[in-house]
């Protein structure tokens, strides 16, 4: 009997996700297609796919690849992208905690930004624990099957798409169209102007070094340019209670 | 990067971002404090982050002699940020921006 309610929630959370996917595909077929125009192999395609688990880091990596970045810029990059996991895994520690290791472990691996959002849903926060583990399996395992499904998939078509389509101009479009939906305010249109011009300006500096210094501006920006307006970090940002 | 450079590099990158994912599931309680102090440098990451991977390669290509500007890549960036205001999915406006340089192309050289 109650198996079966974890059953159920486990398959509302893979049906919850499905809609998603459509955000999904187009990512996965990016990051497979340019894989292959970098000419990297499958099994090192998948092989990534697999450690990252983690498609704008590995859009990243890519693009960085490309422009022959230095090993540690890159490592730096993708920890840089995926600090925003730190929340998430705190969002789920209580959960997950006292789980016993066998479990808590792969648990931490499929945690991901759609299972993230779907999870933290409030009516999930008032099911009991069992229930939103199984509603969050659920969500992070259709998340994983149909990320990895989408990348084989760009692999695929990948090889067929001739030099001419400039491919490699998706990278920096699904970038700009991430931007857009980060930017909800103007501190953080501020800073995303900052940053821009900062990584145009700092082009030219070694091993891409700009790119990280540009961060490092925009951020620097964002946080000194409230204080200069005489007004809380919170209040700019529209979190009165935080 | 040779392929072995490859594989160890996204052994390394794929290492870290597991440990990211695992931080707070294995020592719960212990980094809440850093984490509210961090809060705001969290929050401004992400466009900090996109701006310096996007404007970049959008404003200028690679040549042999150096950069050069792109105006047909910068339009059809604007075209990217016209779609992306009225459509949640990636798809439209990477599909859009990419319509719009193949057009411009064709059309300009």
């Amino acid at each position: 009997m109650q198996t079966r309610d974890y059953r159920s929630q486990f398959w509302q959370g893979v049906r919850d996700l499905m809609p998603l996917v459509s955000g999904v595909l187009p990512f996965g077929l990016i990051v497979g297609a340019n894989g292959v125009a970098l000419d990297m192999s499958p099994e090192l395609i998948m092989g990534m796919t697999v450690l990252f688990f983690a498609g704008s880091a590995q859009l990243a990596a890519m693009q960085l690849i490309q422009e022959n970045a230095a090993f540690v810029v890159i490592v730096l990059t993708t920890i840089v992208i995926n600090l925003r996991f730190a929340i998430y895994s705190a969002t789920f520690a209580p959960l997950f905690y006292p789980l016993k290791k066998r479990y808590r472990l792969p648990f931490a691996y499929i945690l991901s930004d759609q299972a993230y959002g779907l999870c933290i849903a409030p009516d999930q926060q008032q099911r009991s624990d069992a229930e939103r583990i199984s509603y969050y399996l659920g969500t992070a395992v259709a998340l994983l099957v149909s990320w990895v499904l989408s990348v084989i998939l760009g692999i695929a078509v990948g090889a067929s798409i001739p030099p001419e389509w400039m491919l490699g101009f998706t990278i920096p479009l699904a970038f700009l169209a991430m931007l857009m939906s980060t930017i909800t305010n103007r501190l953080l249109l501020i800073v995303a102007i900052v940053s821009g011009l900062a990584a145009i300006f700092m082009q030219g500096l070694p091993y891409n070094l700009g790119f990280i210094l540009a961060i490092v501006t925009g951020v620097i920006a964002g946080l000194v340019l409230p204080r200069l307006a005489g007004r809380s970090f919170n209040s700019v940002m529209g979190r009165p209670h935080e | 990067m040779n392929d072995l450079t490859l594989w160890g590099l996204f052994f390394v990158c794929g290492l870290s971002t597991y440990l990211i994912r695992l931080s707070f599931i294995q020592l719960h309680g212990k980094l809440g404090p850093l984490l509210a102090k961090c809060q705001p440098v969290l929050l401004l990451l992400p466009p900090a982050i996109l701006a310096a991977l996007c404007i970049p390669p959008i404003v200028f290509s690679k040549q042999n002699d150096g950069l050069q500007v792109e105006l047909a890549q910068i339009l059809a960036g604007c075209v990217a940020i016209v779609l992306a205001n009225y459509f949640k999915s990636l798809l439209w406006p990477i599909l859009g921006g990419m319509t719009f340089l193949w057009g411009y192309r064709w059309l300009i050289g």
